[in-house]
């Protein structure tokens, strides 16, 4: 099944604040539809904030969000979980849970209470699992499985709520260099099949821009560029953003831009 | 699965089991011994000793029992899970002597209110206080300082119910003292059945959220995202837990530690992981240790009658000392 329609996510003029500090201020964004985003900067600009407003886990002060043309804060949860999928950050699997039985929550939106397991969900769970390599680990604790795998099952919890939009909460964190490649390149294989529109949250500049289609910088003032990734990792960008000087070089594998420090 | 379920449906026999041997004990052994001839020939006949002491003896007690067990251990995983925290149970929180405090100041004022619906008060009360105050400067709470309010209500609760206490006439005083113990002595099927009446409804209500406690227990962000309104969810399933607890404290008092140990121990035994199977599985196993405790306190000082609380007590305060001991390991205090 192909996501043809407009998945597209777009902010318009969003401010968003804790109390009286103001961490989004007005900002337009547009995460186009089938493609991949990343969104990238300095710890405490925002980048969660701006992500947990596009999945409508907190409300902004000002300004709205729209998924193919549909505001969500107008939407019903239920409807929206069917379109728009997102992984927070570091989550915990409660104890004793197996992989199958984590996976098969994703599940939860396209249930009826007391409807029983359809043959759809269990496709959908039996891909999300093939997707992340974990067919055979399905019956196994979490708590017993390494941390790659371990975030793996988190994804694919999310991969079989089967919608064609995802966010990802930094779903590299705490991964060593191996296993963030893999995670990356199963999100990207599901939305260069499917189609999907997916926005992360990242840290690594480099692996965004070889996996990333546009990416967006944050910087500690509001946005410093977004773009293709060879627009907005420029060394005035990063200095801009980061506060860090750095040479920009051609990755020698994939072309793309690669971040120096000097 | 194949093999979780094999062990879910081996240690669901195991507490079906237990709970039978457990009933079978606590009608046998008391002050006058029942052999089990007599207590199977008074379930045939309605005639003899052990019909009377099915009926009337110690029949009721065991039933009050087993459903306020029960409703106290599935409160208690609701909460474990809801807060993912072994600490979070609701005689630990407070709620439970909240129910007890209010029933004990209805009856001395005496309202003619029924008693379940003053435990509900003073759990429901103890609880909105136990929330409201463990809200932080952001507005949000967390599991952790929501358990050591609840263990501060519950404290000043038990310090109002010893005050309550010394006011008392001696006589009045002893049955307070007795009844905010826990105690299941002199129970009738009115009890029973009033027990197992609002468990039952409360049951139904329940079975209709372990869905949404399923999703609760990934925490609240990915239960939103996966569709459910997480706020007002954990708000219904905090009611239930509550309103289980209350409906156990009516017809048993406060009595300690159930709802604390029943979850992790039905868990233990069932390695049930799904909150259905754990919520059941505490049922269960709070059954058990309800209707041994009361068969402990009946026996095990001849020609005294302790209340069943004091044996929970034995029990439950080592096993609460030492998950503390393991929590601060974790560093979760």
């Amino acid at each position: 099944m192909t996501h043809s329609n407009d998945n597209a996510l777009k902010a318009e003029n969003l401010t968003i604040g804790y109390g009286e500090r103001t961490v989004i201020d007005n900002l337009s964004l547009n995460f186009p539809s089938g493609r991949m985003t990343a969104i990238l900067g300095p710890n405490g600009c925002g980048k969660s904030t701006l992500l947990r407003a596009l999945a409508r886990l907190i409300t902004p002060a000002k300004g709205s969000v729209r998924l193919g043309g549909d505001d969500i804060f107008s939407m019903d949860t239920r409807a929206l979980a069917r379109r728009l999928a997102i992984l927070p950050q570091a989550s915990k699997a409660p104890e004793g849970i197996t992989v199958a039985d984590l996976v098969r929550r994703g599940r939860t939106p396209w249930r009826g209470l007391f409807s029983a397991w359809s043959e759809a969900d269990a496709a959908a769970v039996e891909r999300a699992l093939k997707e992340v390599g974990l067919t055979d680990m399905s019956e196994r604790p979490i708590d017993q499985l390494s941390g790659g795998q371990r975030q793996r099952a988190w994804i694919a919890l999310v991969l079989a709520q089967d919608t064609p939009c995802l966010l990802l909460d930094e779903p590299t964190t705490w991964l060593d260099l191996t296993h963030q490649i893999e995670v990356l390149s199963l999100v990207r294989e599901r939305n260069r099949s499917q189609g999907v529109t997916v926005v992360t949250v990242l840290h690594d500049l480099n692996l965004a821009a070889r996996f990333y289609d546009t990416l967006v910088l944050l910087g500690p003032n509001g946005m410093v560029a977004a773009g293709s990734p060879q627009d907005v990792l420029t060394e005035e960008n990063l200095t801009t953003g980061f506060g860090l000087s750095a040479m920009v070089v051609p990755d020698p594998i994939t072309g793309t831009p690669m971040v120096v420090p000097r | 699965m194949t093999s979780g379920m094999t062990r879910g449906l081996k240690g669901g026999l195991i507490l079906a089991v237990a709970l039978l041997v457990a009933i079978v004990l606590s009608l046998m052994i008391g002050q006058i011994r029942l052999s089990a001839f007599d207590l199977w020939n008074g379930l045939l006949t309605g005639k003899g000793p052990g019909a009377l002491t099915l009926r009337v003896l110690r029949g009721p007690g065991i039933a009050t029992a087993i459903g306020a067990g029960a409703a106290l251990g599935a409160s208690g995983a609701i909460f474990q899970i809801l807060l993912r925290n072994p600490l979070a149970a609701p005689d630990i929180m407070g709620f439970t002597s909240g129910a007890g405090l209010a029933v004990v100041c209805g009856v001395l004022a005496g309202t003619t209110l029924p008693m379940p619906l003053l435990s509900a008060a003073g759990g429901l009360a103890a609880a909105c206080a136990v929330a409201i105050m463990a809200i932080k400067r952001d507005g949000t709470q967390v599991p952790i300082t929501l358990i050591l309010v609840g263990l501060g209500i519950g404290f000043l609760t038990t310090a109002a119910h010893s005050f309550i206490v010394t006011r008392l006439p001696p006589e009045q005083a002893a049955e307070a003292q007795r009844w905010l113990t826990g105690s299941l002595a002199a129970r009738d099927w009115g009890h029973a059945g009033q027990v197992f009446g609002c468990g039952a409804v409360l049951a139904v209500i329940l079975a209709i959220q372990v869905r949404a406690l399923g999703l609760l227990e990934l925490g609240d962000d990915l239960a939103t995202g996966l569709g459910l309104k997480s706020n007002r969810a954990r708000l219904k399933l905090a009611g239930t837990g509550v309103l289980l607890a209350a409906t156990g404290v009516a017809v048993a008092g406060p009595i300690p530690f159930i709802a604390l140990m029943a979850g992790p121990l039905g868990m233990r035994i069932t390695g049930a992981t799904q909150p259905g199977g754990r919520i059941l599985s505490a049922a269960v196993t709070g059954a058990i240790i309800t209707v041994l405790a009361d068969l402990a306190a009946r026996s095990i000082v001849p020609g005294l009658q302790l209340p069943a609380g004091v044996m929970t007590g034995i029990f439950g305060a080592p096993y609460l000392l030492w998950l503390l001991s393991r929590e601060m390991d974790a560093g979760d205090i």
